[in-house]
This record gives C-alpha cells, structure tokens and sequence, in this order.
C-alpha cells in the first residue's frame, strides 16, 4: 500500500535523529540563498520537508502536533507511528483485515496507557524533589540537542525560567535573545525584559522606577490621509506658516504625550530627530521602532496598554518597572528593563559562535522549556531511556497472551513496535541492538524494575540512578497521537487523487 | 572502574552504517577540506595573496590575504563547505584575526576525523573526544600565556605587528602598528577597561600618496568638501560646531502644497520672503555664535540651497552638508555637543567647540579635518592612504585585523608567541594525555592532537621551507621543553619566538581552536542532507 510506504519512509528520515546519540540533519533550503540549517529537532526537519505521499503528511501533522501541544518528543511520536504501520504491513500480508489490526491496536493501547498511569511517578509534594525531576527531564531533553555538553548549566537555566511562571503554560513572558559571540556557556538568565535597541540621542541612560508608555503611533507628522489634498497658498510666508503649524501639531503632540507623566515613551514606529529632540529636552527616554513583538511583549511585562491616541491620559494603562538601563552584551549594547511588573518576565540571553549554533540552540532550549512547563502542571514523571516503552511492552505482550483470536497478533505486533524504539536507541549509538534488547526485557521480567538502556556505557543502566527522566504527559501524547495516527492511514485501502475540474470531452 | 568502563566502551565503538549515510559524511568532509585547501597557502607571513574577482558585470577585483575576505567571497553552494565559510565569520567576529588558522585547522581536524572514522569510530564518540580535546586544549594555552598590562605599549604593538606581518602591506608594519594601537588605546573608557568598541574607531580611505601617508587624528574628518560654491571660508579657528537636522533652504510641508501665483508683483514678493526666510534663518544660527554647520543629509528636501550657502558664507559660516544620519551619533559623541533638529532649539549650549575646522586637500580631493577638539569624546579616526583601490582596500583589512587584535588583548590580557609554538606545544602535550586515556577517546585524541601540526607544517610550506625537516626539530625542540621555539620564517630556522617579537593574544588562539573543534563535531554528527522548500 502507497501509504505505508509513504509514512514509513517519513519515519525512516527521522529514525536517525533520536536519543542521545542521534545524528543531525542538514536542511538546504531550494529557494534563493540556499539557506543551511543543521539540525537535531524532529519537528523543525519535518515541517521544512517537501511531501508529496498524503499518509506521510498525516505523520508531518501528528509531529506539529506535538509540538504544539507539548514541545518534546516531536520525532518519537513519528518513529512509533511508523514502526506501529511497519508491523501492520506484515499483519495486513499475513491476511489480516485492517479492521481486526485496528482493534487489536486499540486494545494495547489502553493497556499500554493504563500500564504507563500505573507507573508513573508523582513528587508533587517534595519541592526539592520535584525540582531534581525537573532537573532530569531538561537534562534528559538536551542530551539529544547540540546543548548535551552543557546541559547541566542549561538545563538549571530552563529550570529557573520555568518555575518563575509559576504554573503557567504561557511561553510569551519567556524571552530567548540570540546575540552570536561568545561561547554557550557565557548565556544567561536575566530575570526582566531585555530589548535589542538604542535609546535616542541626549536622553537619559538610565531611569529609576520608571513609567513607560507603549505606544504605536506615527511620530513624523499627523498628515491628511485624504487621497491628493493638499493645499494652494499665494504666499511663501503662507508656507512657512503651514510648516510651523505641522511643527507645531507635533509639539503638541509630543506635549500630550508628556503629560501623561511618563519618563520612558517606547515607540513601534520611528521617532524623527524632531520629537526625539523635544524628548531628549523633557529628560525623557524614547526608544523608536521597536519590533512588533517587541512591543507586545514589554506591554504584556510592564502591565502597560499599548495606546496610539493621548488625549485621555486617565484611560491609557501605563507600564511600570524599577529600572532602565543600558547593558553590554557582548558588542553590543540593549536596553534592560528590570523590576517589571509581570513577576514572571525573564529573559534567557544565548551565546553561541554562529549562527547555526545559536538557533539549533534556541530550538532545543525551547523544547525544554515546553516540556518543563507541561510537567509543572502535570507533574507526574517517568524514567527514560527506553524504560516506558520496556514496561508498556511488557504489559501489553500479557494482554496478548489472555487474547484469543487474531486480534492477539496485532496486539503482539504493537509490542513489538514499542520496542523499536530503544533499539532504535541503541542502534543510533553504535550498539548492539540485539543483545541489549534480549537483556533489557530479561531485566523487565523482574517486578519493579528501573532499567534502560545507558547510552554513554553503553549497556543496560538503573534509570533512576542515572536520573534520566521523562515527563509522563510527552510519554502519553505520543503513545495515543502515534496510535490514532497509525490507526487512521491503516483505515485508507486506496489514494484517490481527486480530479482538478471536471471536463465533458474527458467523461 | 576503569577495566569495568573500558570492558563496556568497547561496544561504543563500532559503527555500523548504511553505505548511504557515510557518503553524506565523506562529501561533506570532502567539500570542507577543499575550503580549507584552497585558504591554506594564505597563512603566514610568507604566505600568498588570493585574487578575487567577481563573476559578475562589474569585474571587480579584490587583492587579499585575510581568510574571511576569501570565503565570504567565494560562491559555495555545498552546506558543509559553506559551514566553513562561516566558520571563519565567527573567528573573524569572535577574535578579528586567524580567520585563515581556524579554517586550516578545521580542515585538518576533518581529515583525520575522516581516518577515524573509516577505521570505524563512532562518528559521536569522535565528536565528544574533539570537545574534550578543545577543553584541554585550552588548559594548555593558558599555561602557555604571558599577562601584559595595558600600559605596556610596546608588547601591543608587538602583537599587532604579528598580524600585520603576513598581509600585503607588511613592510608598513612597523608604521601601521603603532597607529592601531594609539587609536585602540585613545578610545578605552577608564570606567570600563575591558570593553573596546571597534565603532568608536573610524577608518576612513582616501586615495594617493602611499600607505606612509595613512596617519591616526585626533579629532574628526569628514570625507567631503566643505560647501563654498558662494565663497563662504574653509578655515575657521576656535570654532564653535553645530550639528543640525533641520534645513536651511525654503520651507516645505509634509502636506502636499502649491503656491499660486497669478501675476509679476505677486512672483517678487515671493522671492523677497523666500530671501527673509531664510535671512532670518542665517540669523538665528549667527547669533548662538556658530560658525561651522554640520547639516544632516535629508531625502525630502535640499538641505541647503545656493541662496542659503550664500547668506551662510556672508555670516562667515563654514558648512558641511549631506551628513549621514547614522553618523551623527558617532559625531555627537566625538564632539561632545547635542544635534538639533529644529531652528527654535539653536541654543549656544547644544554647540561643540574645536581649536580648528579647515578643508584640507589629500591627493586630488579635499577634505574637512577638524582638530583641537575640547572635552573629545573617546574616538578616534584614521586617514589610510595608498597608492591605488586594492591596496587601501587590504590596507584597511588589515588595519581592522590590527585593531581585533589589540580588542583581544583589551578584552583578556594575555599574549602567546606566534609562529607554530602554541600548536605544537598543544599537539604535544595532547599525546601524552592521550596515552593516559582509555579506549576509543585515547585514539581520536592521539589523531587529532597530531592534526594540529597542520598549522607549523604550513607555515614552514609556505615559506619555502622543508615542513617535516622543521616539524620534526620543532617537535623535538619543544621536547626539550622549549615552550616558546617556533618557526623563524625570515631566518628560515627554529628559534625562541618570543626573542622575535612574534606574539599574538591568547584569545586568537584559543577561540580558533574552540570555534574549529565545534564546527567539526558539528559537521561530524550530520548523517543526512535534506532538500526542503
């Protein structure tokens, strides 16, 4: 069927990347400048992919998917998906019907998820202990990223960011600034905002508790916007006197804005030398054309509307913070707002030698710190490396043995899927699949077993003492999105291309 | 512990891969290394100039030494080759000089990593040896380091005559060097002594003469006649400086306007006001005590006008117009005054004051060169002269090579010798902590401490000397525990490198050997190119 072949090839593409040993990618962009990223994230390459097969597609949403949703585990889910169509083109050759397969799928998998609620583990009450979770599961995510040998220092980084949102999946007031220079280690946390900008010439370059208007608002001059008005005078003098009335529009422009008792005017749009000066006169600080993110961002932090009329100063929500200042990152200088208003800002500052670097490394902090906020809401964690595939592999090899019929094959078949992925594992690592595989189930048979595969030895390892852990909400949502995906292309029996329009000559 | 790991990292280290995957790695490292290949003869005092020229209409053609210059102008369409182009941008942003180095090495890291690998090296296991070796690599280079102070002028210039040695204006070293460093060290803020900003430091190039003639000035040029097409002076002592955004010439609105006019009477009146206008302008300007005008370029209206140049020559006003807007701040800053923006804020408070303003000719241009600044803010300008485009071009190249330097050795005080000793130093004592090792990381280290030598045993290629003669005794000098012998290209021979002059900062070195291993292990860990949209 054109559809498994499809899907599995998608899923083939990726199988390299996975665990701590995977291999990178590079993508060479078709278009002009044949842009190169190199790249580790399963979503990031498949979302660039170029894809005709439409089953290949549903596995390129089920990952977006995931992403979405909870940040990690975007080429696990794809992996499984495939190795689950993989088994089943064997079934459906052994004169399975699909339907039978589907069942069967759907049976192991709530085995499968039952076995996986059964074990997960909960230290919601420990604080220490929930921290040194966290800890381990960031750790457990960079490992297979570019950041693995600082992962560490990174993974105390996206710990910190995270508990400062105290609960809140909102990644916005997390901001990750790439400034190239430096090494990864010299990147940062900094609790506040950091805005990559310039403060106008003559202001002040540093404000205590400052209030800060955002605003949006063009700073030339207020014109007509009446298609081709325009004015007749019969007199130069009449014409200068226009330019003074602009002038003085815009001073008093200015003035409201003053009068709404600010010290800091940050404005998305450009701020001309005139009302800059005028600024600079009043002591205050303004800052031009700030981004559009920017803007909504340090509204959201400092708790300030972004406002683009000032007639009513009582109406307009102004922005607070303790302090402005201008810092040094490396060459270059921005602009930090610290003491904010949303307790919850902070801002990771990332260094790197290139380009490349720094967004591979901004792609796999944010992945961290997706599943790091997933886990603080739903805190119960499991062990990695390959132990909840083992356990859930496990429980559903029993359900197959009490299953009569032939749905047993196809739930046989979902454990052996499940237990593709730490071979894949091991395989990415240069290691003996096999062998480690055979001990690894061996070691399972025992009750209560914690053990993995440890990439590093390379052998079989206590996951609880290595401390590799995973958050048990990625775990579940590629378990069922893999199923369901699975599931869904082993319903297709044909690809109808549909026809563009229907002519009469054709019919 | 160690038996029990070594038993296990055994299984580590096989490799078994689709014959697919390592034609991906075996291209990519192919493509890299003729990168590599192609800047190698750069390196060195004695190495050689490429000639750029451009595929397209223009021709143009570009003389040059510097390894960034090179790559960025070569057209690279394979990622990984292009990887290494970029790699050279980082060391070039990173550190200024050894841009060609850390390619050379990179190339030669790739090469053995390739040896590695087909004796069946796990790609991973190569790559994490490599960032353990970069560490280690960078212990070494420290040990290795000599501390200077800032003040200690002659050590800085040494070192930026080391970076000035191998470039095509190296016989002007000894005169460029001095100039990158007092320009360096004017800009120093005493209230942050670690942090040099290259912007404060402006090169300007002027064509004629020779680079004998390129001079450092202490104050402010600007590339551009002053406007005395009216007979207004060019020479103005202790002149008081105004920076405006504003311009002197008839009014315009942003509103689109027309005057009418609808007979002879009306048409005089207008030229009469329009002449007020401006009078009154010239009058305002005149009265803060002003008599030089920087006026910002405008794109929505004459700056000046003749009737405007005239009135301002009459006021004895030396004017300079079509100021860039982006280079206001870096004037500002220099003559420690305020840009106005609007003729009603012309007060004498927001003007800077210079002992002297005058036009001044170079060759056949002229330009305005103003001195004696009082309270100067801390930059500096340097006037680079040559004899024709491509040698002020590499001139200048090499002057910011210079000046990273000295950026270097402001940001980490530390200097090493040059010429190869620092490579075979670290290759060195690389294979004694490789033989301390165990297993599969023993070896790459061994292998890619040897890669390190490419750097000595080119600069003894280039110079026309017999590489492995002088890798060998070199190797053997260092044995002896002569730390500091390195190449002598001018004598041709092993010497104390230090005795020579020959230092550059430590952190040339040490991030061309951090930003190398980090590109190979990057390259190392693609299995796969894929074509995306």
């Amino acid at each position: 069927m054109a559809s498994f072949i499809g899907a599995m090839a998608i899923a083939d593409l990726v199988k390299t990347t996975l665990g701590p040993k995977g291999m990178d990618k590079i993508l060479q962009s078709t278009g002009r400048g044949r842009n190169v990223t190199v790249t580790n994230d399963g979503a990031t390459i498949l979302k660039s992919l170029h894809i005709d097969n439409p089953a290949a597609k549903v596995l390129v949403d089920i990952s977006k998917v995931q992403d979405d949703e909870v940040g990690d585990g975007t080429t696990s889910v794809v992996v499984l998906a495939g190795e689950l169509l993989r088994e089943a083109e064997k079934l459906v050759n052994m004169k399975i019907h699909p339907m039978t397969i589907i069942a069967g799928f759907r049976m192991a998998a709530e085995c499968a998820h039952n076995a996986l609620l059964l074990k997960a583990m909960d230290n919601k009450e420990d604080s220490d202990k929930f921290r040194s979770d966290l800890m381990n599961i960031a750790m457990t995510t960079l490992s297979s990223k570019i950041l693995s040998q600082d992962k560490e220092y990174f993974a105390d980084l996206a710990v910190d960011a995270v508990l400062r949102l105290k609960g809140s999946t909102n990644m916005e007031s997390i901001q990750i600034l790439k400034k190239p220079g430096g090494s990864l280690k010299d990147s940062f946390l900094d609790e506040g905002f950091i805005l990559d900008k310039k403060i106008g010439l003559g202001q002040p370059k540093r404000i205590e508790n400052a209030k800060i208007l955002v605003a949006n608002t063009a700073m030339d001059t207020d014109k007509v916007k009446i298609y081709g008005a325009r004015v007749r005078v019969d007199s130069m003098a009449k014409v200068a006197e226009i330019e003074a009335a602009e002038k003085q529009k815009m001073r008093e422009k200015v003035q409201k804005i003053i009068g709404h008792g600010i010290n800091c005017f940050i404005n998305r749009q450009l701020i001309y030398n005139f009302p800059e000066e005028l600024f600079a006169d009043a002591g205050i600080l303004a800052i031009e054309h700030a981004d559009f993110e920017g803007i909504e961002r340090l509204g959201l932090v400092t708790g300030g509307d972004i406002a683009s009329t000032f007639d009513n100063p009582e109406s307009v929500k102004l922005g607070h913070c303790k302090v402005i200042e201008e810092i040094m990152i490396g060459e270059d200088r921005l602009i930090h707002f610290s003491g904010v208003q949303m307790g919850q800002a902070c801002t990771i500052v990332l260094r790197g030698a290139s380009e490349h670097v720094l967004d591979e490394a901004e792609r796999s902090l944010h992945d961290a710190l997706c599943v790091l906020s997933q886990t603080v809401n739903d805190t119960r964690v499991l062990h990695g490396g390959g132990w909840p595939e083992m356990v859930m592999a496990k429980e559903v090899d029993e359900l197959a043995r009490k299953t009569p019929g032939k749905k047993s094959h196809a739930i046989e078949a979902f454990s052996r899927a499940l237990q593709a992925i730490p071979t894949i594992i091991a395989d990415n690592a240069g290691l003996d699949s096999a062998d480690l595989i055979s001990q690894l189930r061996a070691e399972h048979h025992k009750e209560q077993s914690t053990a993995g595969i440890d990439v590093i030895s390379g052998g079989v390892g206590d996951m609880k003492e290595l401390g590799i852990s995973e958050s048990f909400k990625v775990k579940q949502a590629v378990l069922l999105s893999a199923t369901e995906a699975a599931e869904m292309i082993l319903r297709v029996d044909e690809i109808v291309t549909c026809a563009p329009r229907r002519r009469e000559d054709m019919m | 512990m160690a038996a029990a790991s070594a038993a296990q990292s055994r299984k580590t280290e096989t490799y078994t891969d689709t014959k697919r995957r390592d034609d991906v790695r075996g291209v990519n490292i192919a493509a890299a290394r003729a990168v590599a290949d192609a800047v190698r003869t750069s390196l060195g005092p004695r190495g050689m100039d490429k000639m750029i020229s451009s595929g397209d209409q223009a021709q143009e053609v570009i003389i040059t030494n510097d390894g960034a210059t090179i790559l960025s102008r070569m057209s690279l369409l394979q990622p990984a080759a292009r990887m290494l182009a970029e790699l050279s941008r980082s060391q070039d942003a990173a550190a200024g000089d050894g841009t060609t180095t850390v390619v050379v090495l990179a190339g030669s890291l790739l090469r053995r990593a390739q040896t590695l690998l087909s004796a069946g090296a796990h790609p991973t296991a190569a790559a994490d040896s490599l960032h353990r070796l970069a560490t280690r690599a960078v212990e070494i280079l420290h040990s290795m380091a000599i501390p200077i102070e800032l003040s200690d002028r002659d050590s800085l210039v040494k070192s930026a005559s080391t970076a000035l040695n191998s470039k095509v204006v190296s016989q002007y070293s000894s005169l460029l060097s001095p100039l990158a460093v007092d320009a360096a060290l004017s800009v120093v803020d005493p209230a942050h002594p670690e942090i040099l900003d290259l912007r404060d430091i402006r090169v300007m190039k002027k064509l004629g003469g020779t680079v004998d003639d390129t001079e450092l000035i202490h104050g402010l040029i600007f590339d551009k006649k002053a406007s005395h097409s009216a007979g207004g002076p060019t020479r103005i002592e202790n002149a008081k400086i105004a920076v405006i955004q504003f311009q002197v010439s008839p009014p315009k609105t942003d509103i689109e306007q027309s005057v009418i006019v609808s007979d002879y009477a009306q048409m005089d009146r207008i030229l009469r006001e329009e002449r007020n206008y401006i009078l009154g302008m010239v009058k305002k300007i005149k009265a803060s005590g002003c008599n030089v005008l920087l006026i910002q370029k405008s794109i929505l209206r004459d700056a000046v006008t003749d009737l405007s140049l005239h009135y301002l020559a009459k006021a004895k006003i030396l004017v300079v117009k079509d100021v860039e807007r982006d280079e206001i701040e870096f004037i500002t800053k220099t003559l420690n005054c305020l840009p106005i923006a609007n003729i009603e804020h012309f007060r004498q408070d927001k003007l800077g004051h210079a002992g002297l303003v005058e036009e001044v000719s170079v060759g056949d241009t002229k330009i305005v060169k103003i001195t004696g600044i009082k309270d100067m803010g801390r930059t500096a300008t340097m006037l680079v002269r040559g004899s024709n485009q491509l040698v002020i071009d590499e001139a200048e190249r090499s002057l910011h090579d210079a000046l990273c330097v000295i950026r270097c050795l402001v940001n980490k005080r530390f200097l090493i010798a040059g010429g190869g000793a620092p490579e075979i130093e670290m290759s060195m004592q690389l294979a004694a902590w490789a033989k301390e090792l165990q297993g599969m990381e023993s070896y790459c280290i061994k292998e890619f401490a040897e890669a390190l030598q490419v750097i000595p045993y080119t600069l003894a290629e280039n110079a026309g000397l017999n590489p492995i003669t002088i890798v060998t005794e070199l190797r053997n000098r260092h044995a002896k525990g002569e730390k500091n012998a390195g190449i002598n290209v001018r004598k041709g021979q092993i010497t104390n490198i230090l005795e020579e002059n020959v230092v550059q900062p430590l952190l040339v070195s040490t991030s061309a050997i951090t930003l190398a291993c980090e590109c190979v292990r990057m390259i190392l860990k693609i299995d796969d190119i894929v074509t995306v949209r």
